[in-house]
């Protein structure tokens, strides 16, 4: 009974952190851009939904779609006019820019919102439904199923639209893609601002769940980057299947081997994918 | 060899000594600040080696830190090993631990490569927690040593030995097989370099210098914790200092360590609550109007609009 | 014409203004209190209420007279730096304030992390530092003299606790004990142990977790499994507010459970909302306390005082470092000098009646004093367990989630 117990809130994390990888996984596969203020985005999409909670008395899902319009005309602007200065540069040009991001946006946070523990708290909150002595929080099930809905539209979206195939012939060949027409500067921006935008709706769903306060963002970047090199980079729904191996691996150490246990198992997980797969399970086998 | 060679050399020498002369007439705090200085500066040119000439931007650095603060402090207060063995023991734990994680992931590129080594430092971080030998969580208290000249003298020696590292890597063959390995390393593979090795022992060095600094730190600060010596800025701090001076060359990372760790000293003491977001305004601005570091600045002699402009163009789409 | 005229009265004044505040500054001494907390960083929250405590118990202090010294009057001045919530930082910074602003004596910095160096910096220097923000053995075991410290004994901190489970109606058979890998909670459960032997309630579970752990869910699964009478849990109130909210959907129904961190604190109790109700908590101080002092006649004013400054409740964070400063007040006065040497003596020796309780310290600088068990009942904390004697009807036990409306 424990086993499916621990099986299935595996899942429900899963989920979670499914959705918060995937804006970073569309960042860096897109731009070659990681992004250091990942968690910082997630953390102002969580404080949007805060404030349309207690101060507007707005449902969480119901400012779902506001928060994510919001972040999205964020990143825009913050690739349009600050990281689009920087793109080309080396590597950990970008590793720093996006650090320096995320330092400024935890601290105006802190001044705008200050360092007490925020809660959003509809009166479902902890409700649950058990089945068969397994008891499914429904908070969970309905965070996993709005990742799976956001997933599938963000697919679609990249899959079917022609915005989507600017976006993946950007990502594959940026010269070409200027040739043809492409506005590329745009699309950079674009694509920083659905990725901004997923953060966010990552935001309001983990808000429903946990605290937030101004520096819950750094464990979140870093969970968020287990999790897409787990799923494998370049692939479209790479990081839900990372989300949900994290989440199952988590659950099961914890349980199993000890609470303290799992952090170290994910990170050294995330250290043996890249050494023997660096594609992650779902990626095609090729080197690094 | 030409004199003109050594003139460097020397003229490190004689600030040295100007240095090892500053306890006797700086204040206290003065001195504080010194040793913090000479520890960011000797774990930026430490990063420059494997980061700067070999071109791997490690982001995992503070691995070796901690490993040289743990393997120093655990020895010296559950072993009971003197000071002068477990230093050194921590710098060569943290040397062998780089060249034998370094065999597998310096073969990876890019972001893959500096995720890999962030994953790294994560993972030891996470395996201190769960050792109850190194204390887990509770963390380890050095005894407390009154004088902070033996702290000063360390450091400083630490940083001056991994500075005539840099330098003799900007001068030898070494060297320039490791800024070739950074510049194309398929050609420099067809050029006859065993790339994978030297690229293990850049990084066995850069783990080394990080280690002993980790050491000192450990008995200076008289407490470690997990949390406080593996934590990612340290890293970060790392490559800002040796970026904004100039990563690949020999002096740019003690310049980018002084006026850094000044800039954020005088914040963190006239501004206090906002010095840290100072701190990541200048990080943005420095990035995008200097990627190249202040050594590129002072080297073109020049502090005019154009300059800035120029490296704007350069990197933007 | 007439508006030069108006100039020079104005730059008259304001010369005249300057040169009475230069007098003023002159003919009062001050006696300068020093720290460095956590204002920005991950502390930020709790680095807050010592702040807030420290400013407001200086101007009380000055408002009511100052300090006297060999005749003399002192008015208090704080000097306050923020340590970013990193230990690296905050030790610079104390060095600094001892060796470079010259501050008379150190008031602590937040967290057990990062008072254990700082604490280091007092010691090296001989300049005393009383500090309310760390309670870890690890602070007091080292054999230092000038570290002195408000907060209760780690190892205690459930002893109220155990003492109440075993006199309930049904008595507690069975508990779970949760601590966070960190060096306060350590001690605590180390202590907690010892307290459940003692009083012979079999332990169940015994865990700890990572500090940042967010997600409690498979820890409360296996809790779950082991179905104890009373749960433990030590860690930051981050972690405590995890805990109930994720129970509540897990469907975990201890029959009570009690808190290290959390309870006392306002924004604790608002953050959770209805869920917080029934559970208890730990402090040695509650805002309506009947006891009370110099400077402050009672918690209770002192409560009322610092609600209306600052906008929010006040907690024994707040309290514990506003005795801090009352130490100092007290010491210096006692010792009838500045010298760090007799104030640190005159702490040591001292035995005094505050807002906070008896401030009396033991050899080792640790105070010597009592939790109170409180639980939340209709969202106020009620002091159920004081003393060694039920001083209110617990809610025992705690309905079960599908019955609470």
């Amino acid at each position: 009974m424990l086993i499916l117990q621990v099986l299935i809130n595996g899942i429900l994390l899963g989920g979670l952190y499914g959705i918060m990888a995937l804006g970073m996984s569309l960042i860096w596969g897109v731009m070659n851009i990681v992004n250091l203020a990942h968690g910082a985005l997630i953390m102002l999409g969580a404080y949007i939904t805060f404030w349309a909670f207690t101060l507007l008395g707005w449902d969480p899902f119901l400012s779902l779609p506001v928060t994510v319009a919001l972040l999205f005309v964020y990143g825009y602007l913050l690739q349009r006019f600050v990281l689009n200065l920087i793109v080309r540069a080396q590597l950990f040009i970008t590793l720093l820019i996006t650090f320096g991001i995320e330092v400024v946006m935890i601290n105006l946070a802190r001044i705008l919102w200050s360092s007490d523990l925020r809660q959003v708290t509809p009166a479902y909150a902890g409700s649950n439904f058990s089945v068969g002595g397994l008891t499914v929080p429904y908070v969970r099930l309905w965070v996993f199923v709005t990742t799976i809905v956001l997933s599938v539209l963000f697919l679609l979206l990249m899959e079917r639209t022609r915005l989507g195939r600017a976006i993946r012939a950007t990502s594959q060949e940026l010269r070409a893609a200027r040739l043809t027409g492409i506005p590329v500067a745009r699309i950079y921006a674009v694509t920083f601002g659905l990725g901004a935008a997923l953060a966010g709706a990552a935001g309001t769903l983990w808000g429903m769940l946990f605290p937030i306060t101004p520096t819950m963002g750094g464990a979140l970047t870093l969970k968020s980057f287990v999790v897409a090199v787990l799923g494998g980079l370049g692939t479209m729904m790479g990081p839900i299947v990372g989300g949900l191996v994290l989440g199952l691996a988590e659950s099961f150490s914890s349980t199993y081997v000890g609470p303290t246990y799992p952090n170290a198992i994910s990170f050294g997980l995330l250290v043996l994918i890249l050494i023997f797969r660096p594609t992650g399970v779902l990626g095609r086998r090729e080197g690094g | 060899m030409s004199i003109k060679r050594w003139v460097p050399l020397l003229a490190g020498l004689l600030v040295l000594l100007v240095l090892g002369a500053a306890p006797t007439v700086v204040s206290p705090f003065m001195l504080q600040f010194l040793i913090n200085l000479f520890m960011l500066a000797a774990l930026a040119e430490s990063w420059n080696i494997i980061g700067g000439f070999t071109g791997y931007a490690s982001f995992g650095n503070v691995a070796f830190f901690g490993i040289g603060a743990y393997t120093t402090g655990v020895l010296l207060t559950r072993v009971g090993a003197p000071f002068a063995l477990a230093l050194p023991a921590g710098g060569l734990l943290a040397m062998v631990f780089a060249a034998v994680v370094g065999l597998p992931i310096l073969r990876l590129k890019g972001h893959y490569f500096a995720i890999a080594t962030l994953g790294v430092a994560e993972t030891m971080r996470e395996v201190v927690y769960n050792v109850e030998f190194t204390g887990a969580g509770t963390g380890l208290v050095m005894p407390i040593v009154r004088s902070p000249l033996p702290f000063f003298y360390l450091m400083l020696a630490i940083l001056a030995a991994v500075t005539l590292l840099n330098w003799w890597l900007s001068e030898s063959r070494f060297g320039y097989g490791l800024i070739a390995i950074r510049e194309d390393e398929d050609a420099a593979a067809v050029m006859g370099i065993n790339t994978p090795l030297y690229k293990t022992i850049a990084f066995a060095m850069s783990g080394l210098f990080a280690g002993l600094a980790g050491g000192v730190y450990a008995y200076w600060i008289t407490f470690i914790d997990p949390d406080a010596v593996f934590k990612v800025i340290i890293t970060v701090q790392m490559i800002i200092m040796a970026v904004f001076g100039g990563a690949g060359t020999v002096l740019g990372p003690l310049l980018g360590a002084l006026v850094m760790a000044s800039v954020s000293e005088w914040l963190s003491t006239h501004l206090v609550t906002l010095a840290e977001l100072f701190n990541g305004l200048i990080v943005i601005l420095v990035v995008i109007f200097m990627p190249k570091g202040l050594s590129d600045l002072i080297r073109h002699r020049t502090f005019s609009l154009r300059y800035f402009v120029k490296n704007l163009r350069e990197h933007r789409i | 014409m007439k508006r030069s005229v108006g100039r020079r009265l104005i730059g008259a004044a304001a010369v005249g203004l300057l040169l009475a505040a230069v007098v003023a500054w002159a003919a009062t001494d001050t006696i300068v209190l020093g720290s460095a907390i956590s204002q920005t960083g991950k502390y930020a929250r709790e680095g807050k209420f010592y702040v807030d405590a420290y400013t407001m118990t200086v101007d009380a202090v000055n408002k009511q007279g100052g300090v006297k010294v060999g005749g003399k009057t002192y008015k208090l001045e704080l000097k306050l730096y923020d340590d970013q919530s990193d230990p690296n930082l905050s030790v610079r910074l104390f060095t600094q304030l001892v060796t470079s602003d010259k501050v008379n004596f150190l008031l602590g910095p937040y967290t057990s992390g990062i008072t254990i160096p700082a604490s280091s910096v007092a010691e090296k220097y001989q300049i005393p530092m009383v500090q309310g923000g760390g309670a870890s053995e690890k602070i007091f075991d080292r054999g230092y003299k000038y570290i002195f410290g408000t907060l209760p004994r780690a190892e205690f901190y459930f002893l109220s606790a155990t003492q109440a489970a075993v006199n309930l109606k049904p008595p507690i058979k069975t508990a779970a004990l949760l601590y966070s890998n960190e060096a306060f909670d350590r001690s605590v459960a180390e202590g907690s142990r010892q307290l459940l032997k003692e009083y012979r309630i079999e332990k169940v579970y015994d865990e700890q977790y990572q500090p940042a752990t967010q997600d409690f869910t498979s820890i409360l699964a296996v809790i779950k499994s082991k179905n104890p009478d009373l749960i433990l849990v030590a860690g930051h109130a981050e972690n405590s507010l995890n805990f109930i909210r994720q129970s509540q959907a897990a469907d975990v129904n201890p029959k009570m459970w009690v808190f290290t961190v959390g309870p006392p604190t306002a924004d604790f109790r608002q953050a959770l909302g209805k869920a917080a109700e029934h559970a208890y908590g730990v402090t040695p101080w509650l805002p309506d306390m009947d006891i009370g002092g110099e400077v402050f006649a009672s918690a209770r004013e002192f409560s009322k005082q610092f609600k209306a400054r600052f906008g929010y409740e006040a907690d024994y964070h707040v309290a514990s470092g506003a005795a801090d400063v009352l130490v100092y007040k007290f010491a210096i006065e006692k010792a009838n000098s500045l010298e760090p040497t007799k104030v640190r003596d005159a702490i040591a020796s001292l035995d005094v009646e505050t807002l906070y309780g008896r401030v009396k310290f033991e050899p080792n600088g640790q105070i010597a004093l009592g939790q109170v068990l409180i639980q939340i009942q209709q969202g106020k904390l009620v002091p159920v367990y004081v003393a060694g004697k039920f001083a209110a009807k617990p809610i025992y036990p705690m309905p079960k989630w599908s019955q609470r409306k």
